[in-house]
């Protein structure tokens, strides 16, 4: 990634977890002028019109284009061409509501205005070691990898199977000697109420940040109260944005019994809510979140660019009496699975390319950790085991899209528009058309 | 324990947990991490199902995605801990 930012180029990382036939999506939508993968991974991928892709393997043996020496590499290394901060620094793909995944183009100047930010806000020294957990396709990997980077800190990349093992990562950031930890709440969930995270002896945190979905309050009081002296923040932003709202953590009132705030502007951005009837949110109003600034994104690969145009976050909002943000809920379809952004549109787009399904609607049930989709449908005939489902979304979606439960009705419940009643599979869902 | 014996109860423990209660078409080579028919939060399940059940702890080293790739590896796994 330093190797492509060096030569003025952008980098795409691919979500090492999603299958070959999205990956392949992707890397034609964004038309691709080569690919660093594994080898066995990257033939599974580069295939058909992606033949022709050049590679450069992990194993350098598979690569289908020279790797140079060390000494050659200094020699010949191309020169830095001189570039703009509004050049494309990296494409980051999230899902799409179509079906089809879309990608967010992030320029230096967006990346830059988080990072510089990040820094300060969290006071980043080169003692500092961050842990790296969010794989690179995920915009929270920004954070540990560039603010460590501008500060001279160090940058622990946490291995993939320890992700399986709360245990695992609690005795990860002792080993490791972690100052910063930046990671989605569901994965400090789990290492507080499974990895043992608040009694682990050798932790050298002083700062923990968590981002990409609330943090279920009873949850964030006892990771509050057992780190007293450790800074925390919680930082708000999709990925058009980064971070674009912060909120400092401090003692949590002993009779708050929703989420804490997501906070005020960030990163040098100007965040407001817009009511209904188009005018500014004010104390106590509820509205959708707008974000203009350095790191809003100009725009989705291969579409109209954004302009001048403030994002609209879909997200809506209160406004608290401090001037404080609170998060109460979306204004669409997209739902949040473990800090996973989920089109549910685009999984459900997956269950209809499926011959026996007709007609297929998808909901979630549980919050947090326990957060599960759940696709209610209707089948032509016989209707395919769940295992058929999960494998047919596999070979399509990244595996937190894949669906947890399927539950067949002859039809689905509709309004009296004929728009799919989400609110009654909703409450289905809830309340135990599930399996336990 | 025979390694088939060992393979039922796994197949049942799955299909009832993790699918609906039902295991329709799931077998040894299903891929299970693939196919998210078990993720971080059903992994620490199958764990202290298979301790209880067959009274085998698996190391957190083993906790790998190759031996979780099907119940076929995990079987193998688990025979080799025995």
């Amino acid at each position: 990634m330093q190797g492509v930012l060096r030569l003025s180029a952008a980098y795409v990382p691919v979500d090492p977890m999603s299958p070959p036939t999205r990956a392949a999506t992707i890397m034609r939508d964004c038309r691709i002028a080569a690919l660093v993968a594994p080898g066995d991974r990257a033939r599974s991928v580069l295939d058909g019109d992606l033949a022709h892709i050049p590679l450069l393997a992990a194993d350098s043996s598979a690569s289908t284009t020279a790797v140079p020496e060390p000494d050659d590499h200094i020699e010949r290394a191309p020169r830095r061409s001189v570039g703009t901060e509004d050049d494309l620094a990296y494409i980051l793909y999230t899902s799409g509501s179509t079906g089809v995944p879309k990608g967010v183009c992030i320029s230096h100047r967006n990346a830059m205005s988080f990072v510089e930010w990040a820094a300060r806000e969290v006071a980043a020294q080169s003692e500092d070691r961050f842990s790296n957990h969010a794989p690179f396709h995920f915009d929270l990997s920004v954070f540990d990898l560039y603010a460590a980077f501008l500060s001279g800190a160090c940058v622990s990349i946490v291995p993939e199977h320890h992700a399986y093992v709360p245990r695992a990562l609690v005795e990860f950031a002792a080993r490791e000697e972690i100052t910063v930890w930046y990671a989605v709440p569901s994965a400090l969930v789990l290492m507080v109420e499974r990895g043992g995270l608040l009694s682990q002896s050798g932790l050298k945190l002083r700062t923990v940040v968590f981002a990409g979905e609330p943090y279920p309050i009873k949850q964030l009081r006892r990771l509050r109260q057992g780190f007293p002296g450790v800074r925390m923040f919680n930082w708000y932003g999709p990925t058009e944005t980064n971070v674009c709202t912060s909120y400092g953590v401090s003692e949590i009132a002993a009779d708050r019994s929703v989420p804490v705030p997501i906070g005020r502007a960030a990163s040098g951005d100007r965040v407001w809510a817009v009511k209904d009837d188009g005018s500014e949110a004010r104390i106590g109003d509820e509205g959708e979140l707008l974000v203009s600034g350095p790191t809003v994104s100009p725009g989705y690969w291969g579409r109209q660019p954004h302009g001048d145009e403030p994002y609209r976050t879909g997200d809506i909002v209160r406004v608290e009496p401090t001037g404080d943000f609170v998060y109460v809920g979306r204004r669409d379809e997209m739902v949040k699975i473990r800090g996973h952004r989920v089109e549910l549109g685009e999984v459900e787009a997956a269950l209809l390319t499926h011959p026996e399904i007709e007609d297929a609607a998808v909901t979630t049930a549980g919050f947090g950790i326990e957060a599960r989709l759940v696709a209610f449908l209707a089948a032509r005939g016989q209707p395919p085991p769940l295992l058929e489902l999960k494998g047919h979304c596999a070979g399509r979606l990244p595996r937190h899209m894949i669906i947890d439960s399927a539950i067949f009705l002859g039809e689905l419940p509709r309004t009296r528009n004929g728009k799919v009643d989400r609110l009654a599979l909703a409450r289905m869902a809830a309340e135990g058309a599930m399996p336990t | 324990m025979t390694r088939e014996e060992m393979l039922a109860e796994l197949k049942d423990f799955v299909g009832r947990e993790l699918l609906d209660g039902r295991d329709a078409g799931l077998n040894e080579r299903t891929p299970l991490l693939e196919w998210g028919v078990i993720d971080s939060l059903s992994i620490a399940e199958l764990l202290s199902f298979t301790s209880e059940r067959f009274q085998i702890d698996v190391p957190q080293d083993e906790v790998s995605p190759e031996n979780l790739e099907d119940l076929d590896a995990y079987v193998g796994l688990l025979l080799r801990l025995v």
